[in-house]
């Protein structure tokens, strides 16, 4: 089960701090989301 | 072969110094006390060699010289003869016991010293109970524990209950650890697969009772996946029942009448595939959010409850790993650190500016950063991020212009109005009566990103503008959600000026308003103008201007600082006005006789209204019973002169006072009965006659007065 704002956020703050620059938040939800997807479908991989 | 003759003692001492040496030799590397061994046989067949013996008498000859030799010792292993020595000579086996331990002297002393207090080495309290404090735990886990109910799939919503005696029990894994969850959902898929395999006799449970004891019951409430064989969970021994062949044959079950019936177990909630498990979660509104679908087409659907849903989240982290300033998100590990004597540099650049800057000025002129810097927009974050948790300095910007004000930095507009006046005076706009425009204009003044408005008399007077829907619907909102004010800067292309605007927003029960434009209004306008604001090539940037006609000369109403005291002076301009609400001596004479109340009792809208009436409306009583009648557009303008207030805000006034009355013949004329009292102040006022309104003493020249005559001089 996901939940949302605490799964994979740490491969977000990795992903945030590699960027090196501030991000509009549309932008941090669609890279969440693509994390997410991706997690999710490795798991069911 | 002839047997030899036996062999001389002192042939006997040579033949062990021999073997001796024979064997110190071959273990010349040996530790001095290490055993050599060698056996009977090899020392035989060597000796018998080396000395032409054979071989039983060779063996006998060194069995008689080793056996009284101390060197030597004798073994015998697996009927094989050895003899041992070490290169030290008799080998000694080494004798590994510690009885002289530093760690049995640490304990038990040989002479342990004298103990006063047992308290000192035994401590006779109990030692501190550490608690556990209660932590956040996530829904997950509450869902795999049973706290939370699991939220249901949509396929088995409508399905009601699932028949789990249909699935099998699920085999431990080989290292004997229990079974995750994900595994009797695997296992539960894997039943529902091969369900007429594994279909039970439909008679196993036919007569199982409604009611059960305890003990079935507690077993039925498991599911059935969760039983497994015997021999596998040591679980499945401790139940009361071993089930040894689960569905083999009907159980008779015998209720036992003293026992407590229990409640009918409801059935476990319905088997969940694992892919939806893993790719389907909720948001707090309920609205499942399906991570198989295109990216775009859940931000399209649910992007605000998810863009809220993260920013929630993130805030709430107690690490506070990632922080945000507006819309901005940035590692707080990444925030550049502002010390104290930064911020000082910082405040005393923005008060020798004079006026707020933006964080872009702020880097470069203090800190020496350009855009081409990589870490630019870093420091940019990390500046407003800084700025805005220090009380020394408010934001006044709009998206995307951050604009800081410092402490110390004078008020735009000046202090004739407070504040907290001017809040009350504009609060009708946020108690309903905002009549600047309807819905539909609204949206037009949005797209066209302009807005014509009339000055009335306090807004000339005061340099303040409402903070209408109107006005609201060209300017930008509040960038931040608890931002009180943003500072705009109005351009003025027909005099090649710029004025900085102060935009109070509403708070509570306080309206909100503009001001900073008193300079402007008194220097090229005149109370009754008609202004167009526009939108600017920057968010904080507009265009204020009016349309130029030819000079116009007028007596118009101003208001004396010095003496308090309203009066007609004539003025020249070059604005288009509204005819209406110009407030001229020709056609409002009386405006003048209004009284110039202090700004806080003019937030008395009814008290206001009445002296309104009273001054602009016609005696159509008598002396003894005074009754006025007035119209609404005189009342407008008039109400105007003192306070700030829409035709809705009159019109709602006069309803609810109970002193007007509507003309029965004439719309939006209204007569006014004022209440009776023993103040000469105004029948005195009321015999005041036009000639003497005419001869009013003109009040001093203004401090902007450039441009208009004074009939005093």
């Amino acid at each position: 089960m996901i939940s949302f704002g605490e799964t994979a956020t740490d491969k977000l703050l990795q992903w945030l701090r590699s960027s090196g620059e501030p991000k509009d938040i549309d932008e941090l939800l669609r890279q969440y989301l693509v994390i997410l997807s991706k997690l999710v479908m490795e798991d069911s991989e | 072969m002839t047997a030899a003759p036996p062999m001389e003692s002192t042939d006997q001492q040579a033949l062990a110094d021999e073997i001796f040496r024979l064997m110190v030799a071959q273990g010349g590397l040996f530790a001095v006390d290490a055993p050599i061994r060698q056996s009977l046989a090899h020392l035989t067949t060597f000796m018998a060699r080396r000395h032409q013996r054979d071989e039983p008498t060779m063996s006998a000859a060194i069995e008689a010289a080793l056996r009284d030799d101390q060197r030597f010792a004798r073994e015998q292993v697996d009927g094989q003869v050895h003899f041992v020595t070490s290169r030290q000579g008799r080998y000694v086996a080494r004798d590994d016991t510690d009885t002289h331990s530093f760690r049995q002297r640490l304990h038990d002393p040989e002479q342990p010293l004298p103990i006063d207090d047992i308290s000192v080495v035994v401590s006779t309290s109990r030692p501190a109970i550490t608690t556990v404090e209660p932590v956040f735990i996530s829904d997950y886990w509450q869902v795999q524990v049973g706290a939370l109910a699991a939220p249901e799939p949509e396929e088995y919503a409508s399905e009601g209950e699932q028949p789990v005696t249909e699935v099998e029990p699920v085999p431990l894994d080989p290292l004997g650890g229990a079974p995750t969850p994900s595994e009797f959902v695997l296992a539960e898929i894997e039943a529902e697969s091969a369900e007429p395999d594994v279909q039970p006799e439909p008679s196993a449970f036919a007569p199982e009772p409604e009611i059960l004891p305890a003990a079935e019951a507690l077993e039925q409430a498991e599911p059935s996946v969760l039983a497994p064989e015997p021999e596998e969970l040591p679980v499945a021994a401790e139940a009361p029942v071993a089930p040894e062949q689960p569905f083999e044959a009907p159980r008779p079950v015998v209720p036992e009448p003293p026992a407590q019936p229990l409640e009918p177990v409801p059935p476990p909630p319905p088997p969940r595939s694992a892919y939806e498990r893993s790719t389907v979660f909720t948001l707090a509104d309920g609205s499942a959010i399906d991570l198989r679908r295109p990216l775009d087409e859940l931000l399209a659907e649910h992007g605000p409850a998810l863009r809220q849903a993260l920013v929630e989240k993130i805030e709430q982290d107690p690490l506070g790993r990632i922080v945000s300033f507006g819309s901005r998100f940035f590692p707080e590990a990444n925030v550049i650190n502002l010390g104290k004597n930064d911020l000082r540099k910082i405040r005393e650049y923005i008060n020798e500016r004079g006026e707020p800057l933006l964080d872009s000025e702020l880097i470069a002129d203090i800190f020496y950063h350009n855009a081409r810097q990589s870490d630019y927009e870093g420091w940019l974050f990390s500046l407003n991020y800084r700025l805005y948790r220090e009380k020394d300095f408010e934001f006044v910007g709009v998206e995307g212009v951050n604009l800081w004000s410092a402490k110390g930095l004078p008020n735009i507009g000046g202090k004739r109005v407070k504040a907290a006046e001017m809040g009350q005076l504009t609060s009708y706009l946020v108690e309903g009566f905002d009549d600047s425009a309807e819905p539909d204009e609204l949206e037009l003044i949005d797209a066209e990103g302009s807005l014509t408005l009339t000055l009335p008399f306090f807004s000339w007077e005061y340099g303040v503008l409402p903070l209408t829907a109107s006005i609201q619907a060209l300017l930008p909102p509040p960038a931040l959600p608890d931002q009180r004010s943003a500072v705009l800067r109005f351009d003025s292309l027909q005099h090649f000026s710029s004025t900085l605007v102060e935009v109070r927003y509403p708070t509570g029960n306080r309206g909100g308003w503009l001001q900073g434009l008193e300079e402007f209004f008194h220097e090229h306008l005149v109370p009754g103008a008609v202004i167009t604001l526009s939108r600017g090539t920057e968010p904080n940037l507009f265009v204020i201007g009016y349309d130029e006609l030819e000079e116009h000369e007028e007596r118009i109403l101003t208001l004396d600082e010095k003496k308090n005291k309203l009066g007609f002076t004539n003025f020249t301009y070059y604005a288009a006005v509204d005819a209406g609400l110009l407030p001229n001596q020709t056609r409002f004479p009386r405006l003048n006789r209004l009284k110039s109340f202090p700004m806080g009792e003019r937030r008395k809208a009814e008290m206001v209204l009445e002296h309104v009436a009273e001054v602009m409306g016609e005696q159509v009583g008598s002396r003894e019973a005074p009754r006025y009648a007035v119209k609404l557009d005189d009342l407008f303008v008039a109400f105007n002169v003192l306070r700030p207030g829409s035709l809705a805000l009159i019109r709602h006034l006069i309803q609810q006072h109970e002193q007007f009355e509507p003309d029965a013949t004439t719309p939006d004329l209204f007569s006014f009965t004022p209440a009776l009292s023993g103040d000469d102040e105004d029948e005195e006022e009321e015999e005041l006659s036009l000639t003497d309104i005419m001869s009013d003493p003109e009040p001093t020249p203004r401090r902007y007065g450039g441009r208009y005559t004074d009939d005093d001089e």
